[in-house]
């Protein structure tokens, strides 16, 4: 079947099986390998992916059910959150960085409905999401570090106005 | 991002919008090969006319940091602008040395070659300059890719002198900076794929495309040495290639070789997914078939009550036994274990006229390289191992039994195959880390000390996958954490024992260390809890003062003795750290455990509660010493992934077979610890440059399981002398 798909704001389409999830559609089809497989069964998050803005689970989703939808990967999540990128980086979030993607992505949308997340936020945020390396400890301060500047920053425009 | 790409393509084309087909063009980001530059003095440095330094890491990146770490270490002693530096992978090759990063050694065997291999190249850098401005070499500096000359005034980029410097001698000796000098070493140097990695760019076995690369998923035998008796063709569907069938593995020792089943080739992942799944096959039998893991633990719970083979013994440990006094005595238990890589296996291989390229995250891509060339009886220099970055290993992507199915189906297919594992093939056919258990008896005087002690281990040996004979474990497998424990009594012996095991033996991150550890320290735990003393006090008495301690059947290299006297300030640390003698909450403990491996030293503190039936670990708190550490930032980070990777195999960590097949699948029956259990973790790492490099990426693991089954007692008044640690 052919689908034209909306992915990181760009027209594509391609020729797949309707059951075909969007994690292979984007990586086998579309070279986007940033999404990644870890368990294909909806229980680790690497697959993370936007779907109408809402966090889907790529190798949950069949390319049928998304194909009026905008969908958004981890390569094109700096556009729009380059603090969270920059703070990932220069806090050494990631080691193998292979579950960082769906980290990431799950991160954003977090932050993207709650500015100040509390620990228990974080949990309920984060928890479908696995790390093998451990790096947990430095996700949730990563992200409170973020919403901690988008506060002071919010603050500062605030005041200026 | 290839999105643009596509919709240049599609404008070219004129059509509304561009259809993808199968074939793409190959992605650029391949992992590099043999770097070439204007001056290359050694391995490791490579420099441009325009000043980009390549440092190449011939070690394998899987999240330890080592990559940034070789970095460091060479632009530290080439005094380099570290946004010039750029890193390249080499290919397995043996001009690099030893490749196999495994061990917690990258920086322990390389430290100093690398630091010769940054400062040879500064020191050929000063020399061009002194010879192009006719100035005496003492008077030329070179600092931050920049060499000059006071006196003239004269100076230039690292770059310029590219040409003149290839053309000069290397020098055969070099000094190295003093500690006081070092601007990258023993810093927090922000990793160096952060930034790939943050914006999905990061390249993994499973991200190699090729040109006219077909996919394959195998079916393989639920049980080892089983192979394919028969299986239906699958109906025809766009973009299946095909079966082939894969020969099966020997029953025993079964090395690294393809394990026998039915791969399923494809043009996209999916189709061979989908077409895998309703594979129906029926299995040739194996002797194997009879094996299960619950009659295994009984069978090694059952050899600890009869002597095993000595490896220690000194007084008279019987006679001890016979006398007045408190006896303690108990027995530990350990199940089978899989690594779980986040990144399951995967691996391309392309074997064309006569010569094989593979990508592959691989450990060890220079024995990689030997086994390939071996297996299509190829010369050597034909055969190219490139090692992208490592979805996470933890020991597994030391067997490349994934590489070999990539390479024969490649053979076979006459076109580039990428074989990608699924979560339940990691599963269900991985090398476990093997089921293990120990005895302890002990006869313990009024201060909880032992004056006697008998110390029992038996697990399958890893040697079992390399040899069909092999039973006894190895005397490297023992050195971990069995013969080499600090605790010295006047009446003491240790024996082994062995056994065959029906699956694939491969040790895990920290390998022997986790269970010897957990036996070890729970024991300890219970001698102090005899003698009504504080674990942390006692323990320290258990050791002696200081100086350095002869550890039976260890050799260890010159400096790295065990020093009992770091040993003992690692515990003072995390004593220290996690406020030890505060007031313990009602119903929480606080446990210890502490550990020598892989050279280093851990002492950890847990703090931990029964919450509705599952442990509930509220604080940790890691104190390390690695001796000379080239990131302490990558230090700490290690430690808190060591805490969460001891908890997930303290908490739910367990295979088991059954008929010869593995009963689990995915994290859903295998789970991971997740960030609502993660407990926060403060890390001190002793300041010891100066010393000589010891592990970092393995040697957090050992102390954390025992530091939580102690913390339980402390909170509960239960011993939990099994793992994963579950309620009666
Ligand atoms: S790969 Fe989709 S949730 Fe694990
Ligand atoms: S960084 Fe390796 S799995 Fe998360």
């Amino acid at each position: 079947m052919r689908y034209e798909l909306s992915v990181n704001g760009q027209t594509v389409a391609v020729d797949v099986a309707p059951d075909t999830p969007m994690l292979w559609v984007l990586r086998d089809h579309l070279d986007l390998t940033g999404t990644k497989y870890g368990c294909g069964g909806g229980y680790c998050g690497a697959c993370t992916i936007y779907v109408d803005g809402n966090i889907a689970r790529s190798c949950q989703t069949p390319v049928s059910t998304v194909a009026d939808m905008a969908i958004s990967t981890i390569e094109a999540l700096h556009e729009n959150h380059p603090k969270l990128v920059e703070v990932w980086e220069a806090n050494n979030v990631p080691q193998c960085g292979y579950c960082q993607s769906g980290q990431l992505m799950a991160a954003a949308a977090l932050l993207d409905r709650n500015d100040s997340p509390s620990d228990a936020d974080i949990d309920a945020a984060m928890t479908g999401n696995i790390c093998r390396c451990g790096t947990y400890t430095r996700i949730r301060a990563a992200i409170h570090e973020v919403a901690a500047y988008d506060a002071t920053r919010k603050g500062s425009e605030e005041d200026a106005a | 991002m290839n999105i643009a790409n596509v919709s240049r393509r599609n404008f070219l084309k004129g059509s509304g919008v561009f259809v993808l087909g199968a074939a793409l063009p190959a992605r650029a980001n391949l992992p590099d090969g043999s770097i070439t530059a204007a001056f290359e003095p050694n391995l490791f440095v490579a420099l441009d006319t325009d000043g980009t330094v390549t440092v190449t890491s011939h070690r394998s990146e899987m999240g330890q940091g080592i990559r940034t770490a070789i970095a460091q270490v060479v632009a530290d002693e080439l005094d380099a602008d570290w946004s010039r530096v750029k890193l390249a992978q080499a290919p397995g090759d043996a001009k690099y040395g030893d490749q196999n990063t495994d061990g917690s050694r990258s920086i322990l065997m390389n430290y100093d070659r690398l630091r010769d291999a940054g400062a040879t190249a500064r020191l050929m850098l000063r020399q061009a300059a002194a010879a192009k401005w006719g100035v005496p070499l003492e008077e030329v500096s070179a600092e931050n890719h920049m060499v000059a000359h006071a006196g003239s005034g004269q100076s230039a980029d690292y770059g310029e002198l590219a040409a003149d410097a290839s053309m000069l001698p290397v020098p055969e000796k070099v000094s190295r900076k003093s500690e006081a000098e070092h601007r990258f070493i023993g810093k927090p140097v922000v990793h160096v794929d952060n930034g790939d990695i943050a914006r999905g760019k990061g390249n993994y076995g499973a991200d190699v495309k090729l040109p006219n690369m077909a996919t394959a998923v195998i079916v393989r035998c639920p049980w080892l040495g089983g192979g394919v008796a028969k299986v239906a063709d699958p109906a025809p569907r766009p973009g299946l290639i095909g079966l082939e069938v894969i020969d099966p593995a020997p029953p025993a020792g079964p090395m690294f070789a393809p394990w026998g089943g039915v791969a399923v080739l494809a043009e996209d992942t999916w189709t061979a997914l989908s077409v895998a799944r309703e594979l129906e096959i029926e299995w040739t039998a194996s002797p194997n078939q009879s094996f299960g893991s619950e009659p295994l633990t009984a069978e090694l719970k059952a050899m600890l009550e009869s002597p095993g083979q000595t490896l220690f013994d000194i007084g008279n440990v019987d006679a001890a036994f016979d006398s007045d006094g408190q006896e303690l005595s108990a027995v530990y238990a350990t199940p089978f274990l899989g690594h779980m890589p986040m990144e399951p296996p995967a691996a391309v291989a392309s074997v064309e006229d006569g010569k094989c390229q593979v990508f592959a995250s691989v450990q060890d891509p220079q024995s990689t390289r030997g086994l390939v060339s071996q297996y299509l009886s190829m010369p050597l220099e034909n055969v190219d191992i490139r090692v992208t970055l490592l979805g996470g290993a933890f020991g597994r992507k030391s067997k490349p039994d994934f590489v070999l199915e990539a390479v024969e189906l490649s053979k076979r297919l006459k076109r580039p195959v990428r074989v990608q594992w699924t979560r339940e093939d990691d599963v269900r056919h991985d090398y476990y880390h093997a089921a293990s258990a120990q005895f302890h008896r002990a006869m313990v005087d009024e201060k909880g000390h032992p004056t006697a002690w008998l110390q029992r281990t038996a697990f399958p040996s890893i040697t079992t996958v390399f040899s069909g004979q092999a039973l006894m474990p190895a005397e490297w497998e023992l050195e971990m954490g069995f013969t080499n424990l600090p605790y010295r009594v006047s009446n003491q012996r240790m024996e082994s024992a062995g056994i065959r095991p029906g699956v694939r033996v491969g040790w895990m991150r920290s390998v022997c260390n986790i269970f010897h550890s957990f036996s070890a320290n729970v024991f300890a735990d219970e001698m102090a809890a005899l003698g009504g003393r504080d674990a942390i006090e006692h323990r320290l008495e258990m050791l002696a003062e200081g100086g350095e301690m002869e550890v039976p059947g260890m050799q260890p290299p010159p400096g790295h003795a065990m020093d009992i006297g770091r040993l003992r300030h690692v515990i003072e640390k995390v004593r220290e750290l996690s406020d030890w003698d505060r007031e313990r909450q009602e119903g929480t403990g606080l446990g210890f455990a502490v550990h020598h491996s892989f050279r280093s030293y851990v002492a950890v503190v847990l703090e931990a509660r029964m919450e509705a039936g599952r442990p509930r670990v509220t604080n940790s708190y890691v104190a390390l010493d690695c001796g000379t550490h080239v990131n302490p930032d990558t230090c700490a980070a290690q430690m808190e992934g060591a805490v969460v990777f001891g908890l997930s195999l303290a908490l739910d960590g367990e295979i088991t077979m059954k008929d010869g097949m593995v009963e689990q699948s995915n994290f859903h029956d295998y789970p991971m610890l997740r960030m609502n259990e993660a407990p926060p973790t403060t890390v001190h790492v002793v300041p010891s440059q100066g010393r000589l490099p010891a592990g970092v990426g393995e040697p957090g693991v050992p102390p954390v399981a025992p530091a939580l089954s102690n913390a339980l007692f402390a909170a509960t008044g239960t011993r939990y002398r099994s793992l994963p640690i579950r309620m009666a």
